[in-house]
């Protein structure tokens, strides 16, 4: 008897809180890209799903672009929940990508589509002219222009000054300027393409 | 008395520990793939003095392991890659079953690239059943080290979990699981789906620096094990098992009873951890084939046979007590021991 109501107790807890779960998913239904986008910028590895919504389904958190990423780039969000659970992001504070195009080979769903190394669209780079050193006039510097891996197509100088960066059409988004960039306020960001608003880098 | 096929080849009663072999060199590889992500990272930022020693004795150590096999470890090394999930074996691309119909569910799509990788282990289930939960699933083995730990609480006198559940309720969580694929944007199964969660929590903790939220809810299915019922995630709740038992029903391989050489010492009922009734022939979808009854049989009366369909329950075992008292009247094995 005892024993039944401690059943009973349990199935009805169970059921309360999968009935929590029926308004998000509702919410979901009616307006599945309401809930996806927020102010943050995914920087997702490269040839990912230029739709966030279509990257999550694609995607099966396999991991296995992140077990082939020669500078180990790749981090997966692990802890936030939600339908972005397991799927690939890039941190470029900590490490950029240097566009191998090795995870775009080993995706087994597509989910990172192979294009050309000067296709990809991750997103484009911002020099917050306000911070960066040579644009303040606080010494020279270049070290994003040394580092990029597209070279002169996506970084170069200033035409003026021979030591301020200035980011070309070129620019992919792949964000080893903001990882090598020695300011620690990070002046340069990563922001969507198609999108001018100043960008927040997860975590 | 004795059939013809009740022992096919040598290695017959020792298919069990062959089983905990394969189940031990999956875990292991699982746990080798991400040191070896790492050695390859090592490699490729070309600074072997700028690591910490601990980095250099992960260096050294994947060196001294790789370099008999391959001259080139920085893309040799990616013919090796990923988890059971979704991975490379030797440059062979294979997916899960799951991972398939997870994704087609999710986005709608059919990738024939992606189909491809699972049509191995589809094909494999067609013709062994379950074969991946008991000799492949890396979850399995925690689970079967799990009930071993339930063993001795018991013998130390602590309770464990024995309830029964109804089997069907794993495919409505594969149902529910897909159908909620699209609605939550995302592939559902692979968040409850445990070898994935065991296959990226082991390359998480180990590249990433910590586990995530996966090893929590993997934490909860193993005490669900130990405090409501025996391998009951396994058996109640996988969406994984659920799609092997629907693909496995008409499996080729099956154990199968051999009635005449049964003496009715129900200790395959006692070892399966599945909770089938191999004693009176009830193995049905769930049965992985993990052989644990056949190496605990102390008459060989349980065999590997070739038929898509069990046979139905044919009675107490020709060698036991019951069937003797039956057919006293006969008279005819009195000299049987």
């Amino acid at each position: 008897m005892n024993r039944r109501k401690v059943i009973k107790r349990l199935a009805l807890g169970v059921a309360s809180l999968s009935a929590a779960g029926i308004p998000y998913g509702l919410s979901r239904l009616l307006a599945p890209d309401r809930l996806t986008t927020s102010k943050i910028h995914y920087l997702r590895p490269p040839g990912a799903l230029s739709d966030a919504t279509a990257f999550n389904e694609a995607c099966i958190g396999c991991g296995l672009c992140g077990e082939v990423c020669p500078p180990k780039c790749i981090l997966f969000s692990d802890r936030e929940g939600g339908s972005r659970l397991n799927t690939p992001f890039i941190d470029p504070a900590k490490k950029g990508c240097i566009l191998c195009g090795k995870c775009m080979e080993v995706c087994p769903t597509d989910a990172l589509t192979e294009v050309d190394r000067k296709d990809i669209k991750m997103g484009i780079a911002q020099i917050d002219r306000t911070a960066c050193y040579p644009w303040v006039d606080r010494g020279v510097c270049g070290a994003c222009v040394v580092a990029c891996p597209l070279g002169e197509h996506a970084i170069g100088f200033d035409f003026a000054n021979m030591y301020r960066p200035v980011i070309k059409k070129g620019c992919v988004g792949c964000g080893v300027c903001v990882e090598v960039c020695p300011h620690p306020s990070l002046p340069i960001r990563i922001a969507e393409r198609g999108s001018s608003t100043v960008v927040v880098h997860q975590i | 008395m004795s059939s013809p096929d009740s022992k096919p080849f040598f290695l017959w009663r020792h298919l069990n520990k062959l089983r905990w072999l394969s189940l031990s060199i999956v875990f292991l590889m699982l746990i080798l793939i991400p040191f070896l992500h790492l050695y390859q990272t090592y490699i490729a930022a070309h600074a072997y003095d700028l690591l910490y020693p601990s980095e250099k004795v992960i260096y050294d150590s994947m060196e001294t392991l790789t370099a008999p096999f391959i001259s080139d470890p920085e893309n040799d090394l990616d013919l090796l890659k990923g988890t059971t999930w979704s991975g490379r074996l030797f440059g062979l691309d294979l997916s899960d079953p799951l991972a398939l119909a997870g994704q087609i569910a999710a986005s709608g799509k059919l990738l024939w690239p992606f189909v491809l990788t699972a049509l191995i282990p589809i094909g494999l289930t067609l013709l062994l059943g379950r074969f991946f939960c008991g000799w492949i699933c890396p979850a399995s083995f925690l689970y079967e080290l799990n009930t071993t730990l339930g063993a001795w609480l018991r013998n130390i006198g602590l309770h464990t979990g024995q309830r029964r559940m109804s089997r069907k309720f794993k495919y409505l969580v594969l149902f529910v699981g897909l159908l909620l694929s699209p609605l939550l944007g995302s592939v559902a199964v692979a968040a409850i789906y445990p070898p994935a969660i065991v296959g990226r929590e082991i390359y998480y903790a180990i590249a990433l620096g910590g586990f995530g939220v996966g090893a929590v809810f993997f934490a909860a299915t193993l005490l669900f094990d130990l405090l409501v019922a025996r391998r009951g995630f396994c058996r109640y709740l996988c969406p994984g098992g659920a799609l092997y038992s629907l693909l496995g029903k008409f499996r080729l391989l099956r154990i199968q009873r051999v009635v005449e050489d049964c003496n009715d010492c129900a200790k395959c009922n006692a070892v399966c951890e599945f909770g089938l009734d191999p004693l009176r022939d009830g193995f049905g979808m769930e049965c992985n084939n993990c052989t644990a009854c056949i190496a605990v049989c102390p008459t060989d009366a349980l065999v590997f046979k070739v038929t898509p369909k069990d046979q139905p329950d044919r009675g107490p075992g020709h060698l036991g007590r019951q069937y003797r008292r039956a057919h006293n009247e006969n008279a005819e094995d009195e000299h049987e021991p």
